[in-house]
């Protein structure tokens, strides 16, 4: 059994420690939603489909998570609906009090972490060797957060390192990134939609998380003393399961983060095509396929240490390149800087000759 | 091309197709070949249990070949439609033909890929094309449905023998905003059913009592279903579709309370013929003096039924002029009347005022002929 010095900072500073570093993972998860939705809203005039698909993954997975609070407090599912518009989970016995509040718990939270933990589940298998826990040797504060800083960042090591050598050719790898970037597109909780009052923003989402917990003030006690109860006991039995406790939720806000970050460049690819010629829209997707095609083909007979890096680098180069390329030509009509005289001539319907005016 | 099937006055109110999207569960059936064909290939050469196929070069095909039947037998299941596992079992077929007639057993690994890409690709044409001899048309008086690549199948329904409708939408169509219409007609065009059977047996005993039970069971349920040529299958834009079917099939179908009016009125037709034949009778049988009376006294009982007033009626008609046919037929006029009272009560207002203002005509066109 270790020896835990009796002082503040063992007692209380190594306590908040592994907490904080959530709540502040699970806001930075929170800025990165709402970029996004900013995104997607500056996309929806053109891409309505596209955005009801994002929105159909978000109602998804947060109907899932209020059916999973249900069950989780016996009150059963009478019936379970999700459509592209909203979804609707009716219990067969409504339940009040404490197990009310649970339910609206995983309503609220449960579409932040469920889905990302389900993904983090998939990368155990897919990723390896990321998952990794400090054993604290003299409960402070300051130890405390580097452990938790230390799993949090071996595990982004791990799982970036796997993104940036991710084999294309690999159906596992190629399933494991679609799966991550549906996550990414459904993380976030609320709608996106044309009408103002249905763009619900970061603090809509903070406002009614704060209700619910102000709500009931003696429920958030009772957490607080649960968790205090659940550090004390991981001290006499394993130091290092508290910690790892919170880890988990560390590496879920940063799974979320991840597969949010990997949906910008896709939303940013697609907002570029919305630039290019109408019929051409589809060159930078097929140049996707066929760059990482041919390089990976260029690396069967020439092979080096990095070849799934490399060709992942000539496909991203490739698909700016032929973007900007397709953008500037609409643009600047075939890279001049001036229009053409034959579009000058249709504008203005007058042919124009090499006689200069006599007048 | 397509004014040419119309009737005299028809006018055009849509011209439809089905969306690219709506025949995914078809597509469906494609992309898996596709997927497999690769993953097979895959596990065979690169992955880490590619040494478990290198014994015999057979092993790939097999494993290939198990699956695409096995997932063929569980969509026929889910679909009931036995069609799907009798197509990979043709994908199949084709593959193992192909490899025995061009020598191809040492190029197995490279083969199913490409194999499956190919018959993948000629499937999305077959659909593609499939979807594009659908062709739907909406009229002001009724829909036109079109279909078939090689055999041409055509289904005309009139507003007016619509019984009922059925819309759906699936996930894909609710994204991309395209749903199916299914019309069902008087006669149940558009009604199918849901079959689902149970069976199960069980043997107890081989040696001792060789007993063997056996339990089965069906259910059929009534569902709207019909082949994409005879709905209007995954239609774009859905909503305005089905607004616009709807909105013609209510200025087709009459309503209950017109319907009772056609009755009515049917019934007032029939007692005025039978009143005239009587009066051609009476003419005929009667001298023509006495005749005039009778007529003079009846165009104020006319009047008077104008004016509801059936209480009047009674002291005015001298009932021993007339025939006891013609008194018959009186009674069944003031039944009628009464019957229309009752009717115009629970008729809505607009009708009322309607029917007010064509009462009105009548009898001041009656009154200049008087």
């Amino acid at each position: 059994m270790t020896t835990v010095p009796l002082n503040i900072d063992s007692l209380v500073g190594a306590v908040l420690a592994p907490i904080l570093g959530v709540v502040f993972f699970w806001f930075l998860q929170l800025i990165f939603i709402e970029i996004q939705k900013r995104m997607l809203s500056k996309l929806h005039h053109h891409h309505e489909a596209f955005c009801r698909f994002t929105n159909y993954i978000g109602i998804l997975f947060q109907t899932i998570c209020q059916a999973l609070g249900y069950t989780v407090t016996r009150s059963g599912i009478a019936s379970f609906q999700v459509t592209v518009n909203y979804g609707e989970v009716q219990p067969k016995k409504e339940k009040t009090g404490v197990l009310e509040w649970i339910t609206r718990s995983f309503l609220l939270f449960g579409p932040f972490f469920i889905p990302s933990g389900l993904v983090l589940l998939a990368s155990y298998f897919v990723i390896g060797k990321g998952f990794v826990f400090l054993i604290p040797v003299h409960f402070t504060f300051v130890e405390s957060l580097t452990g938790f800083v230390v799993s949090l960042s071996t595990f982004a090591n791990k799982f970036v390192s796997f993104l940036v050598t991710i084999d294309l050719f690999n159906p596992i790898h190629v399933g494991f990134l679609f799966v991550l970037l549906f996550l990414g597109f459904g993380i976030r909780p609320s709608y996106i939609g044309e009408k103002r009052k249905e763009k619900i923003d970061i603090l809509h989402d903070l406002m009614l998380i704060k209700d619910h917990l102000v709500e009931k003030p003696l429920y958030i006690l009772a957490i607080a003393c649960i968790i205090y109860m659940f550090y004390l006991l991981s001290l006499f039995l394993n130091p290092m399961v508290y910690v790892g406790f919170f880890s988990i939720f560390g590496w879920m806000s940063l799974t979320a983060i991840i597969a949010l970050l990997i949906t910008y460049p896709v939303l940013i690819l697609i907002k570029a095509t919305d630039e290019i010629r109408t019929h051409w829209k589809i060159i930078p997707f097929i140049t996707l396929v066929v760059s990482y095609v041919i390089a990976r083909v260029f690396f069967i007979y020439y092979s080096t240490k990095q070849d799934e890096s490399i060709s992942l680098l000539v496909m991203i180069l490739s698909i700016t390149f032929i973007t900007i390329l397709l953008i500037k030509y609409k643009k600047t009509n075939r890279f001049k800087t001036a229009p053409k005289m034959k579009h000058m001539r249709i504008a203005d319907g007058k042919k124009r000759t090499s006689k200069k005016r006599t007048d | 091309m397509v004014k040419k099937e119309l009737l005299k006055n028809e006018q055009i109110e849509r011209l439809l197709s089905p969306h690219p999207l709506s025949f995914m569960k078809l597509q469906a059936l494609s992309i898996f070949v596709i997927v497999w064909g690769i993953m097979v290939w895959w596990l065979t050469n690169s992955s880490e249990y590619a040494n478990m196929f290198s014994g015999n070069i057979w092993y790939r095909l097999i494993l290939w070949g198990l699956v695409l039947l096995f997932v063929g037998v569980i969509a026929s299941l889910v679909a009931i439609q036995w069609i799907i596992f009798f197509l990979y079992l043709g994908v199949f077929a084709g593959a193992l033909g192909l490899i025995f007639w061009q020598h191809w057993e040492k190029d197995i690994a490279l083969f199913i890929p490409l194999y499956s890409i190919t018959v993948s690709l000629v499937g999305f044409l077959i659909v593609e094309l499939y979807r594009r001899s659908h062709k739907y048309i909406i009229t002001d008086l009724r829909i036109i449905f079109k279909g078939g690549i090689f055999t041409k199948r055509e289904r005309t329904i009139r507003y007016d023998k619509i019984a009922d409708i059925d819309a759906k939408q699936g996930i894909l169509g609710q994204i991309f905003g395209f749903g199916t219409i299914i019309p069902v007609s008087e006669s149940g065009f558009g009604l199918g059913s849901d079959k689902t059977m149970a069976a199960g047996g069980v043997e107890v005993g081989i040696k001792k009592a060789r007993l063997f039970g056996f339990a089965g069971g069906g259910k059929e349920v009534q569902t709207p279903i019909a082949r994409s040529y005879y709905e209007l299958h995954g239609v774009y834009p859905y909503k305005d579709v089905k607004q616009l079917v709807e909105n013609l099939l209510q200025t087709h179908v009459p309503t209950q309370y017109q319907k009772e009016q056609i009755e009515v009125e049917k019934q007032q037709v029939d007692i005025q013929t039978q009143m005239r034949d009587l009066l051609h009778k009476q003419m005929s049988e009667t001298p023509r003096r006495k005749v005039g009376k009778q007529t003079i006294e009846e165009e104020p009982e006319e009047e008077e039924r104008e004016e509801e007033n059936t209480s009047m009626k009674k002291t005015f008609i001298p009932e021993d002029i007339y025939q006891p046919a013609q008194v018959d037929i009186q009674q069944q006029m003031k039944e009628l009347l009464k019957k229309q009272k009752t009717a115009r009560v629970l008729q809505p207002e607009e009708n009322i005022e309607e029917e007010i203002e064509e009462e009105d005509d009548s009898e001041h066109e009656r009154k200049k002929g008087t």
